[in-house]
């Protein structure tokens, strides 16, 4: 298979945004291109997971080929939830190394924050199972049910699940295109309002809007996808087994990593998929990166801050950065290019190997993506 | 009377699914319909205080693992005493299943209709047992 190479990676600040979500795909899609210096690629890639009801759109791929200039270059939309950016990365990851297109520009984003909490929670809801909704299973009271057996069966803390948010804040507020750019105090966290018994709301990350994209390119660039996987599991969460490690995830790892030729030895930098804080401890271990039963411990020492062993979510994650929903697969790995290649000013960790892990719906279909620095 | 909870069981790996589908989660084989108990453990719980439309706060979702293999939501009048692997009973209220502890009256029912006892006799003298027990007091915390 012939090696697939990134050319280019540009996002907009995300959070609350004015812009309608063409234009802000349109930011993000000219900054990569800027960076890549293309004018126009062979394919347009595009992640959104719900604009027919955040902003009653349709069409979507052909309406931002043609918002950007595009409209005579091919353009699809792909769609997996919450993971719809990676699942964009890995169409066009597969489009290029197959050698059907030299270069395609991968584009997502999301735009949400214009309507109610609870509007936005029962649209993202949607992506839970039918019987599980009807019971009042949101993605807060899912991660709620999660968090309880972690607590009761892994001896994970809450004060350990918190320091995933501190730190992740601590991260955010050295990035400028984060959605939260103040740290919290573990105080702050432990005694915010309780979403779903034993979460509490900074354990969740916000409601954003944003854009994120990236140009990949069969041309040799500093940057390699050195390996793709994906992993599925039952969209309902009551067949499953096991509610403190993902399936999804374990299968996604260990598909990139056979890619890759590497395991996670080797992983210097990752971006994980912390939409609840509990959940970037669950990746860590799934992921391999830290031992099974570590990654709490690891937390509060310190080994996944930016100046530690392993750093974690160096932008500040899903919790600090923001998730607008499809942007978020490709604003990882967005970040991920910028710290491989020098360019994370004032977050910046020496690395050479990168991992990005998204999670859609609840672990229902995830992916990890591993990058690597080739000079 | 113990609930029966109408599943599905797969015929190729054993699964036990709840409500009944069509098709086994894992293979695409058509599943045989299955009756099974409404008692089980509690895998998780929690209680949304701020729950979707349509639902009254605060709201307690419990997940629980029936004796017999499948898992199921339920929603319960509160979640005091409720712990990781609480023993509960599930029974459907308008169609709406619902978790409660198994206390006293619920276990020795539930010994006595496995013993072979008639259900119903047992309950009565079971339900005077426990209003005896409250009347003195000594009922709290059970
Ligand atoms: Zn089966």
């Amino acid at each position: 298979m012939p090696d697939v190479w990134i050319a280019g990676a540009g996002m907009t600040r995300f959070g609350k945004r004015e812009e309608n979500l063409p234009d802000l795909v349109a930011e993000a899609a000219r900054a990569a291109l800027a960076a890549a210096r293309l004018e126009a690629p062979d394919l347009v890639v595009v992640a959104a997971m719900n604009p027919e009801e955040f902003i009653g759109e349709g069409n979507f791929a052909s309406q931002i080929a043609t918002h950007l200039g595009f409209a005579h270059v091919p353009a699809l939309r792909v769609e997996t939830a919450t993971s719809s950016g990676a699942a964009a990365v890995y169409t066009a990851f597969a489009v290029v190394a197959a050698g059907l297109s030299r270069s395609v520009l991968v584009v997502g984003g999301e735009k949400m924050t214009h309507l109610p909490t609870p509007r936005v929670s029962e649209i993202i809801g949607r992506s839970i199972d039918r019987d599980e909704r009807a019971y009042g299973a949101t993605m807060p009271a899912l991660a709620g049910l999660i968090t309880r057996v972690l607590l009761a069966k892994t001896g994970v803390t809450l004060k350990e699940i918190s320091q995933v948010s501190v730190k992740n804040h601590a991260h955010g507020a050295l990035n400028p295109y984060a959605h939260f750019q103040e740290p919290v105090t573990l105080a702050a966290v432990m005694e915010s309002r309780i979403v779903a018994d034993p979460l509490r709301l900074y354990h969740c990350c916000p409601i954003s809007d944003g854009a994120a994209a990236l140009v990949l390119s069969a041309d040799r660039t500093p940057v390699r996808i050195a390996g793709i996987g994906h992993g599925t599991d039952t969209l309902a969460v009551r067949y499953r087994d096991s509610l403190v490690s993902f399936r999804a995830t374990q299968d996604a790892a260990r598909a990139a990593y056979r890619m890759a030729g590497f395991g996670p030895e080797r992983v210097e930098v990752a971006e994980v998929h912390d939409a609840f804080s509990p959940f970037e401890l669950i990746a860590l271990e799934d992921l391999g990166l830290v031992p099974a039963g570590k990654a709490g411990a690891a937390t509060l020492r310190g080994e996944t801050a930016l100046e530690g062993r392993l750093p974690v979510n160096p932008s500040g994650g899903l919790k600090a950065r923001g998730h607008p929903l499809a942007a978020t697969g490709i604003a990882q790995i967005v970040e991920l290019v910028w710290q491989l290649l020098g360019q994370a000013h004032g977050r910046q960790v020496a690395a050479r190997v990168g991992l990005a892990h998204s999670i859609g719906g609840l672990a229902t279909n995830n992916w990890v993506t591993l990058l690597e620095r080739v000079s | 009377m113990s609930e029966k909870i109408p599943a599905a069981r797969c015929p190729r790996c054993g699964r036990v699914v709840a409500p009944p589908t069509r098709f086994c989660p894992d293979h695409p084989v058509a599943l045989e319909p299955a009756s099974i108990d409404g008692y089980g453990e509690v895998v998780s719980f929690t209680t949304l205080h701020s729950p979707p439309e349509g639902f009254r706060s605060p709201l307690h979702i419990a997940l629980v693992a029936l004796d017999d293999g499948a898992r199921l939501f339920c929603h319960g009048a509160g979640t005091r005493g409720i712990r990781v692997g609480s023993r509960v009973a599930v029974e459907a209220v308008d169609a709406v299943y619902y978790f409660s502890h198994l206390g006293l009256v619920e276990r020795a029912r539930l010994f006595w209709r496995r013993a072979g006892a008639r259900g119903e006799t047992v309950t009565s003298i079971a339900k005077s047992a426990a209003k005896r027990l409250w009347r003195g007091g000594r009922g709290a915390g059970a």
